[in-house]
């Protein structure tokens, strides 16, 4: 086994151990994103759930297989294509588990109900920290853009596409994204748990979502700020590798979350004891919206612009909702504008 | 500590969502675990909880103001205000209801029920008891 095996076979074993979770992550009454009734989760559910198991498995053994036993027999160029294939094909393997279970799933759906209830209790929709700690990526980016405008002529010619302009066009963009996404998330997803303790649970497991998006619009600004500053030599900035230490702490932080939220699954509900969670079944959404084994949701009568994911945990657009359109459109302009950019700019 | 009161609609009815928000939403203003001074959710917070249009809450709402039991507020939703004096009775609006009434008793004799059990019913409606 070479040095270069050891990330290759944590890759492996972590795609072989999400593909694994998935089932669990999803609120009660949903089995490989399809709503299913109570009796098929406590018994053929259960089975497949086993198979689709171990197809991943196998799958994960055949690529581990392939990193241990096949490297020290190759020229290193055909190590990296086998390497890339047992990578890929570990994925492709865990892909098409989920979706021939999805399709399983789905002949047992259970029709979806036209009864809708929600609590006449307004709930906190602010955002986390309020509305000023949101704004600081703003700040910071705007305090950059004054900077670089007093030290124009300081600015190293030939920069192109790195130039602070750009690279601050950059930040700008991603920073309203980001703030974009939090505000639509607190304000514009779907409240399904109505009584006891699951509503407070499901609350804070929002606002958890939308103080990562509000830290991620943190990390861009503070990169973006230290290149920019730090590409003008009169204004003395020297941060280098010591960023790490701002930026560290933040992705620390977001991976906590992320195991938190994989923990208490979709919406929080595993956080409350299996006595005390209510009878909520389904997240309220209709299996016929959902598309690519559960991977999208166009859902154009539903006005809710971020609903509860089927794959996974967090939140996903609606795309059938025009709002939603909007985000996917600000995330986009910069992956169109700056290779315009650079081409307007010849590099 | 009490049950947070909930609405409840059924898309599938042939009753128009607003009416049945509007229904869920009386029901609770008369039977008093809304009170004078609580506050409603926002317009697209209701709806968007029950994937419903803005407007139809909007306008179950407006139907609640009309009645005198919300006021509503910019933004924030409405708030339950206090009927102090019973309001005039609109005669037109009596007649109309006690019309669906009749209809609604017709229906339950010819389903199997008895004037006596129709009217013990009643009795128990009026009073803010379940049927």
């Amino acid at each position: 086994m070479t040095s270069e095996s050891w990330p290759l076979l944590f890759i492996i074993a972590f795609h072989g151990l999400l593909f694994h979770a998935m089932p669990r992550f999803s609120r009660p009454g949903i089995l490989f994103a399809a709503t299913v009734p109570e009796a098929f989760v406590s018994g053929a559910g259960r089975t497949l759930v086993s198979r689709y198991r171990a197809i991943v498995w196998s799958g994960a053994a055949l690529a581990l297989g392939v990193v241990l036993l096949f490297p020290a027999a190759l020229d290193p160029e055909a190590q990296g294509f086998l390497y890339l294939g047992a990578v890929a094909g570990n994925l492709i393997v865990g892909i098409s588990a989920w979706l021939w279970a999805y399709r399983r799933a789905h002949a047992h759906a259970v029709a979806h109900s036209e009864i809708r209830v929600a609590s006449l209790v307004p709930r906190d929709t602010s955002l986390p920290g309020g509305a000023l700690f949101a704004s600081g990526p703003v700040f910071m980016l705007l305090i950059t853009a004054v900077l670089v405008a007093t030290h124009r002529d300081q600015i190293p010619e030939g920069m192109g596409i790195t130039g602070p302009p750009a690279l601050l066009a950059f930040g700008v963009f991603y920073v309203a994204m980001m703030l974009a996404m939090a505000v639509s998330m607190s304000r514009r997803t779907r409240q399904i748990a109505v009584e006891g303790m699951a509503v407070a649970v499901e609350q804070r497991f929002r606002r958890l979502n939308v103080f990562v998006l509000v830290l991620a619009a943190y990390g861009v600004a503070m990169m973006v700020s230290t290149a920019i500053l730090e590409s003008i030599p009169a204004l003395g900035v020297r941060l280098g590798e010591r960023i790490a230490f701002i930026v560290l702490p933040l992705m620390l932080f977001n991976l906590a979350i992320a195991l938190w939220m994989f923990r208490v699954g979709q919406g929080g509900h595993r956080a409350i004891a299996a006595s005390a969670r209510p009878e909520t079944w389904g997240d309220a959404t209709p299996d016929a919206a959902w598309k690519v084994g559960g991977l999208f949701y166009f859902n154009p009568s539903d006005p809710a612009i971020w609903v509860e994911k089927r794959i996974g945990v967090g939140y996903t657009l609606n795309i059938g909702n025009r709002s939603a359109w909007l985000l996917i459109g600000i995330a986009l302009l910069p992956m169109i504008a700056a290779p315009l950019l650079f081409l307007l700019k010849g590099g | 500590m009490a049950a947070a009161p909930l609405v409840s609609i059924d898309l599938g009815s042939p009753t128009p969502a607003y009416r049945q928000i509007a229904s869920d939403l009386r029901r609770h203003l008369v039977e008093e675990r809304l009170k004078p001074g609580d506050l409603l959710p926002p317009i697209r917070q209701l709806a968007l909880d029950l994937g419903v249009h803005f407007n139809t809450v909007a306008i179950a709402y407006r139907m609640l103001a009309d009645e005198g039991w919300l006021e509503l507020k910019r933004r924030r939703g409405a708030v339950v205000i206090a009927r102090d004096a019973p309001r005039a009775m609109d005669r037109n609006r009596v007649d109309q209801l006690l019309q669906q009434l009749s209809h609604t008793a017709a229906e339950l004799r010819s389903a199997g029920m008895s004037a006596r059990q129709i009217s013990a019913a009643l009795q128990r409606i009026a009073q803010g008891a379940k049927p």
